[in-house]
């Protein structure tokens, strides 16, 4: 309470020096909000490519490819040594033109042959309705963040590149890939992915023998990314990639993207930092006398430390807190805008919320600690004669 | 008796720039019985307020010897001059020198928190002290709401608040009227005479001194005069 009326003493300049660490703050929580978002995306993904190879065609990358192969390919891949399983699946995009960038994961349709039952542990769980089944056709699973985007619901249908397709359930939310897809049977899949297809190549192939890509499960003891090379050198005209080529193409660019995002808000947030310096070198030096009176009254160097230090860290704190209300705020309000078009950008972690708040509060104590310093070693007598 | 404060021979240069600098004190001797109430007098700039400073342990000499309380404290390190000073001397200045942002109650517990005190310990010798003075009712008041006199009332409050054996009042009327100055000087004598507490004042005011047992004459950084008060 002191340090609080000590520091509104001087109301303009406190206001607008804890407005300069609150915006700090807000430009962490809000790029943060972002960064977290993609990590967890990513993080998924890392999960989910941990343990397997995934084949595509030879311009793919990865299990990102649109890129049409053919299922006999599955065979092929099963007659290398160390495949346990291999799973064909049909991935495109759900927009034929994508005429929103997105970040992150765009929109899409996918579809599996069932042959990774007993073979995936990466497992998206039904929250309404059911899953998909072997025989199923013209019906759809869809993703948690393209539910209010698709208007969807259990028993109703929804538009998939033109045909109806009967909603029979909904995922739950991941916060990585499957937020983003409709689960479609692969027959049906397949039927769309040959639509796509000029129209002299499409004639002449048999829809079911396509596929975009294909998940290889290993032996235990095979390892991953030994496997994806081997694969590769044995079967022709694919790409084969494992954990280490997901990492490389993926989470290594989200990294270096996630870092720009974190240090431009540091900065801002260092602004901050040293609008604190100043307040408190002006608040020292005004309050010169009031250092003398308490050191005549007893106070020690280290209680006179502490007192400025605890009101820049007060400072500090107050606008990391409001900085986290408004950045929630807005990451809120940025969500509900984005709901209708499934472009959910904000995730605020409690890591980074405490972590941004700690940071502010850090800053604060950092801030203050030479202004204190300074008004610690005042010699008192002088201090007492400072008009 | 042993005197409570005994300040040997001290002197004090305070260096303005590099080339300049001023002898505050040039051997000043002063030596105060416990009990005793001691006026300081003297022209601007002839050493008052150093030597009390000095003898309060707000201030070191360059040379010299000071005593206070039997303890020789010239030689003691930033820390121990701190502590002694909140628990042995209390200090009443002429501005009043009050928090401005803290209640009477708030600005006399500082003291005692800063000696060791816990805060409701604090509050309640604060408390009582600001009714000795006549200020029950200006309890949860800031500096800005009291008048002159009252805020130096809270002063002495917060000098008193540790109990101790010495109070030191650089100016303490000298911001007041005359009618008020006699109030503050009566209160201090009241403490003096029912506490036993000891009090070095220094002053400009004749009448001040003239409350006083004995009045200390300063010229030039020495003593060069004493005066004891008739009565």
């Amino acid at each position: 309470m002191r340090t609080l009326r000590s520091i509104f003493r001087r109301k303009l300049r406190a206001t607008l020096t804890i407005f300069g660490i609150t915006i700090g703050v807000l430009a962490l929580v809000v790029m943060g909000s972002i960064a977290e978002k993609l990590s967890l995306l990513v993080d998924g993904g890392t999960e989910y490519y941990a343990d397997k190879v995934i084949v595509s065609g030879s311009t793919g990358m990865g299990g990102f490819s649109t890129e049409p192969i053919s299922t006999d390919l599955i065979a092929d891949i099963e007659d290398v040594d160390g495949v346990a399983r291999a799973a064909g699946s049909v991935m495109m995009l759900l927009e034929t033109d994508p005429s929103a960038v997105s970040m992150g994961v765009a929109a899409n349709i996918q579809a599996t042959d069932f042959r990774e039952e007993g073979f995936e542990t990466f497992e998206s769980e039904i929250v309404e309705g059911r899953a998909l089944e072997r025989d199923d056709r013209g019906v759809a699973v869809v993703g948690a963040d393209l539910v209010s985007r698709l208007d969807a619901e259990v028993g109703g249908t929804i538009d998939v590149r033109g045909e109806e397709f009967e909603v029979i359930g909904i995922l739950g939310k991941t916060l990585t890939a499957p937020d983003m897809a409709v689960q479609i049977p692969l027959a049906d899949a397949q039927r769309l992915l040959v639509a796509d297809l000029p129209s002299a190549i499409a004639e002449s192939v048999e829809p079911a023998t396509l596929i975009t890509s294909i998940a290889v499960y290993l032996d235990a003891d095979a390892d991953p990314d030994e496997m994806a090379e081997v694969i590769a050198h044995q079967v022709p005209d694919i790409t084969a990639m494992g954990p280490a080529g997901f990492e490389a193409s993926v989470k290594e660019p989200l990294k270096i993207f996630n870092q720009i995002i974190y240090a431009i808000a540091v900065v801002s947030l260092l602004v901050g930092g040293l609008s604190v310096v100043n307040t408190m070198t002006m608040s020292v030096a005004e309050r010169t006398r009031e250092v003398g009176v308490r050191k005549a009254i007893g106070a020690t160097d280290g209680a006179i430390m502490r007192q400025f230090i605890a009101e820049s860290a007060v400072m500090g704190l107050i606008g990391g807190l409001v900085g986290l209300g408004l950045g929630a705020l807005i990451a809120a309000g940025g969500n509900q805008a984005g709901a209708a078009s499934a472009t959910e950008l904000f995730l605020v972690t409690p890591r980074l919320a405490i972590g941004s708040v700690a940071f502010a509060l850090v800053l604060g104590v950092l801030s203050g600690l030479y202004p204190a310093w300074h008004a610690a070693r005042l010699n008192p007598v002088q201090a007492l004669r400072y008009e | 008796m042993e005197p409570i404060i005994r300040v040997t021979d001290v002197t004090r240069r305070y260096r303005l720039g590099k080339q300049n600098y001023v002898d505050a004190l040039r051997g000043a001797s002063l030596s105060v019985a416990p009990g005793e109430m001691v006026a300081i007098m003297g022209p601007s700039g002839s050493g008052k307020s150093t030597l009390m400073h000095i003898a309060g342990c707000l201030d070191r000499p360059d040379a010299g010897e000071v005593w206070l309380v039997g303890r020789r404290v010239d030689t003691l390190k930033g820390r121990e001059l701190a502590r002694l000073r909140g628990r042995e001397v209390g200090f009443i200045f002429q501005g009043f020198n009050l928090v401005p942002t803290m209640t009477a109650l708030e600005n006399v517990a500082l003291a005692a928190e800063y000696a060791g005190a816990s805060r409701k310990t604090a509050a309640m010798r604060a408390q009582a002290l600001l009714e000795n003075v006549g200020l029950a009712d200006r309890l949860r008041h800031v500096p800005s709401e009291l008048s002159g006199g009252q805020q130096q009332r809270v002063a002495i409050a917060r000098a008193l608040v540790n109990e101790p054996a010495i109070v030191m009042g650089d100016e303490p009327t000298g911001d007041l009227d005359t009618a008020t100055s006699n109030e503050i000087v009566g209160i201090m004598r009241d403490i003096n005479r029912d506490r036993g507490t000891t009090f070095v004042i220094v002053t400009h005011n004749p009448e001040v001194a003239a409350a006083c047992d004995r009045t200390v004459q300063m010229r030039d950084g020495v003593v060069d005069g004493q005066l004891l008060t008739a009565g």
